[in-house]
Formats: structure tokens, C-alpha cells, sequence
């Protein structure tokens, strides 16, 4: 049927190719964009467009950027002594919304995985240890996901970093804000107990 | 048609679109399946943290006809195994565990024997941690159990009595060798007192980790044999063996 209409198919196909967008949905979009005026559609394709020609990854901390280094690379307000490496620019994104923490950034780009087999040498890990060894940095806020893959990942990088000598940390775990203990997974509570604090 | 209810090992998962995920398992009646979760990465209600690898369920789920994939309904945690997190060897030991279980046992049909060894093994290096001797004992229960373990204390082609002292061992020939049958030019050297207690281990329960202690010797030449002995069975090298000998 769509073969009749190549210019919508192809858009179809290219929608489709989408995380979670299947075939349905990538129609619905089409026809979305179809009753659009040429405006709207031009300036849909010019963003992508200038995402694609504009971003890059820093030099230094590996997150995405306009501009090399980032702005919260060169921020003088941020503390330069204080390390926050995440797994994927969406963790930065995470933690920058929270406005919890005012140090810098390190981006993986991935994590170890022993079922996958991906090392060491697939993430930014040589350029964080150049970072290290820099010698600004007094603590390591290890901030990978709670998954087998996060935990190989952190248990990795405090073999590296501390005999460097500098103060390595995890995110805490625990018990979501607003929720009830009774709905709370096991091993989350366990977790939580482990890691319990002094009022 | 109800879910069947199955005792479950998770082997892994991969992220599937936004908000599903794809789940390797190994059941003792069924033996390997693949399911699919849907919605498992965003709704925490049906799977929470239950599809994470190395944890053990009860798993709901029905089968698809003529599909690969089961569909997964829900999954209740019966241990999440977290003392395997504790140090990155042991981590890595429970992802080759899995990783091999799942190459030796690649089918669909039950083999609860396996399915008791994994369960057994990841129990022991969540309580105990790694050592180079769970390895040594998972890999030669997983050669017996899947019929392929390699002749140890005769010879593998005359079936005559080995030598004191180092004989030869080639699993492409089948395993030991005596000198009449070429030994000495085997690739490996092992020690008949190896052999020996490699032999030994092979009486003791299947699912008894603890309080085996195996000699610097055993370890290291047992380990070479059974390396070998695996690389002839193994379709492809091992992800988690080449994480592990990169620690």
C-alpha cells in the first residue's frame, strides 16, 4: 500500500528505525508531520540536522556539547575537586536536574559487562585515569547504575582509583522518596538496611 | 491459557525499545528458555528487580506458538544472590558460570541436574566469593553432566593403564594418552596424581562446593585439561572467559 507513496514510506522506514517506534506508531507520526505546515516540517529536519552537524563529545569530561570543552567543564563556579563519572550523557542530565551536585563530570560511555564482553578498553576509562592523575581531583563520586553491568563497572574503577590515593564513593542506595516499605522490593530494603544511617 | 509456573536461573537480559527487555533463563523442567518482558525496564510492579542476571524467580509465563520467545507475566524473586557483587572475580566467575551452562545446555528441554549445578554454584560463590577451585569444579560437573568429559585416569584410545608421574592429555584424541599411544607428543603435560583427583571429584555431589580443598597442582594442570577439554565443545570462545582472564 505505501509503496504507491515512496516519499511517505521512506519516512515510515526511517521513524521505525526509532527506539520503541515501531511501524504503527511511525505511521501515525508521518501523518502527524503530513498535516503539519512546511515550516513546521523544515524546522524538525533542520534540528536534526544541526544536532547532528553542531554536538560533539567534550574533550575532557566526554559529555555532549556545542562547544569543546563543555560549559560544565569550564564552569570557575563548579568544584574542580570533585568527580562524578556516570555510564551515559543521560546520567549528567539525571544529576543536573536534581541540583544535588556541583563538581565535574566523566562520561563512560557504556559499562563493563563480563556476559557481553566488553572491557575496559571500550569506555573512557584511560582518559578518566589521565584525568586522575592530573592531580585536581581529591574524590571519585562513582555514579553507575544499580544493574550487574554498573556494579562491575564500579568495583573496577575503585581497584583503579584507589591506590591513586583519592577518596572513592558510591551513590547511596535506598528506598525511593514518597513510597511505602511494604511495596519496596527485597533486595532494595536489604540494601537500605545495610547502608542505614545515624539520626 | 494460564502461565506455567517454573523455578528460574536469569542468564541475562538485552534491552529491547524503550521499555521491554529480552530474558535468557535456565529451568529445571524446560530447560533454556528466551522470554520477552514487556514494559520490565519501566513498570517496577511485575519484575522489579527480579530479571536481573544470576537472581533466582518463580516464573510465570506462557508460551507462544511457533515462536521462540515465551512471554513473560511476571516474576517473583526468590533470591537475588547480592553477595555476588562483593569483588569483581566473583562477578565475572558467576557471568562464566552462566555463559557456559547456557553453551552446554543450549536447548529447550529440561535437565534439572544442570539447572540443581548453577543454582548450587551461584549459592556458593554468593556466600564463599570466587576461587580458582568452584571454577575447576562447575567446569568439570558441567563436562560429566553434558556426556563429554574426557578420559582421565586410562588411556583414551587403548583404554590401557596409565604411568606414574606426567602423561600426555589431548582432548581432540579424547583425553589422556599413555606412551604407546603417542603421550609424549601430547600438548599437555598432566601428572597422574592429577588425574587422580580429578577422578575423585567426579564421585563427590553434584552440588557440594564447600570444603573441597584441591592442591596448587590440580589447579593449575587441572585447569589447563579442562580448558582444553571445553575449547573442542564450545561452538565460540567464552565473552566471560576472556573478561575473566583479563582481571
Amino acid at each position: 500500500m505505501l509503496d504507491s507513496i515512496p516519499s511517505f514510506a521512506r519516512l515510515v522506514a526511517e521513524l521505525a528505525k526509532f527506539p520503541g517506534v515501531g511501524t504503527k506508531t511511525a505511521t501515525r507520526l508521518a501523518f502527524y508531520l503530513l498535516r503539519q505546515p512546511d515550516a513546521a516540517a523544515a524546522a524538525l529536519a533542520t534540528a536534526i540536522v544541526d544536532l547532528k552537524r553542531n554536538t560533539r563529545f567534550c574533550s575532557v569530561c566526554f559529555h555532549i556539547t556545542e562547544q569543546d570543552p563543555c560549559p560544565l567543564c569550564v564552569d570557575p563556579a563548579r568544584d574542580g575537586s570533585l568527580l562524578c563519572v556516570v555510564e551515559e550523557p543521560q546520567a549528567v542530565l539525571a544529576i543536573e536536574r536534581s541540583r544535588s551536585f556541583r563538581g565535574r563530570y566523566h562520561v563512560l560511555h557504556g559499562a563493563l559487562s563480563p556476559l557481553d564482553g566488553i572491557g575496559p578498553e571500550e569506555l573512557r576509562i584511560a582518559p578518566l585515569l589521565d584525568r586522575l592523575k592530573a592531580g585536581e581531583i581529591s574524590e571519585v563520586l562513582v555514579a553507575t547504575n544499580f544493574t550487574v553491568e554498573g556494579d562491575a563497572t564500579a568495583l573496577y574503577l575503585a581497584r583503579l582509583i584507589q591506590p591513586l590515593g583519592i577518596r572513592t564513593t558510591r551513590l547511596a542506595y535506598g528506598i525511593p522518596m514518597g513510597s511505602e516499605l511494604e511495596y519496596v522490593d527485597e533486595a532494595t530494603v536489604q540494601r537500605a538496611v545495610q547502608g542505614r544511617r545515624e539520626l | 491459557m494460564p502461565p506455567l509456573i517454573s523455578s528460574a536461573i536469569i542468564l541475562r537480559h538485552v534491552d529491547y525499545g524503550e521499555a521491554d527487555r529480552i530474558v535468557t533463563v535456565l529451568t529445571p523442567d524446560h530447560g533454556r528458555l528466551k522470554g520477552f518482558a514487556r514494559g520490565a525496564r519501566r513498570s517496577r510492579k511485575r519484575f522489579g528487580t527480579a530479571l536481573e542476571p544470576f537472581a533466582e524467580v518463580r516464573l510465570h509465563w506462557v508460551p507462544r506458538p511457533g515462536g521462540e520467545l515465551v512471554s513473560l507475566r511476571e516474576a517473583e524473586l526468590v533470591s537475588l544472590r547480592t553477595g555476588l557483587r562483593r569483588d569483581l572475580e566473583t562477578l565475572a566467575l558467576a557471568g562464566y558460570g552462566c555463559e557456559l551452562t547456557e553453551a552446554l545446555f543450549d536447548e529447550a528441554v529440561g535437565f534439572a541436574e544442570a539447572f540443581g549445578l548453577l543454582r548450587a554454584f551461584l549459592d556458593h560463590l554468593d556466600a564463599a566469593g570466587a576461587s580458582a577451585g568452584a571454577r575447576l569444579l562447575m567446569e568439570l560437573r558441567l563436562l560429566t553432566l553434558a556426556g563429554i568429559v574426557p578420559h582421565l585416569q586410562h588411556c583414551a584410545e587403548c583404554h590401557g593403564a596409565l604411568p606414574e608421574g606426567p602423561v600426555g592429555f589431548d582432548a581432540g584424541r579424547g583425553g589422556s594418552l599413555c606412551p604407546g599411544c603417542g603421550g609424549a607428543a601430547a600438548g599437555l603435560r598432566v601428572d597422574r596424581l592429577t588425574l587422580g583427583s580429578l577422578g575423585r571429584l567426579l564421585q563427590t555431589p553434584l552440588e557440594r562446593f564447600a570444603d573441597i580443598r584441591l592442591s596448587p597442582r590440580t589447579l593449575q594442570e587441572g585447569g589447563a585439561l579442562l580448558a582444553d577439554a571445553l575449547r573442542g565443545h564450545l561452538p565460540k570462545p567464552l565473552k566471560s572467559a576472556a573478561f575473566l582472564a583479563g582481571l
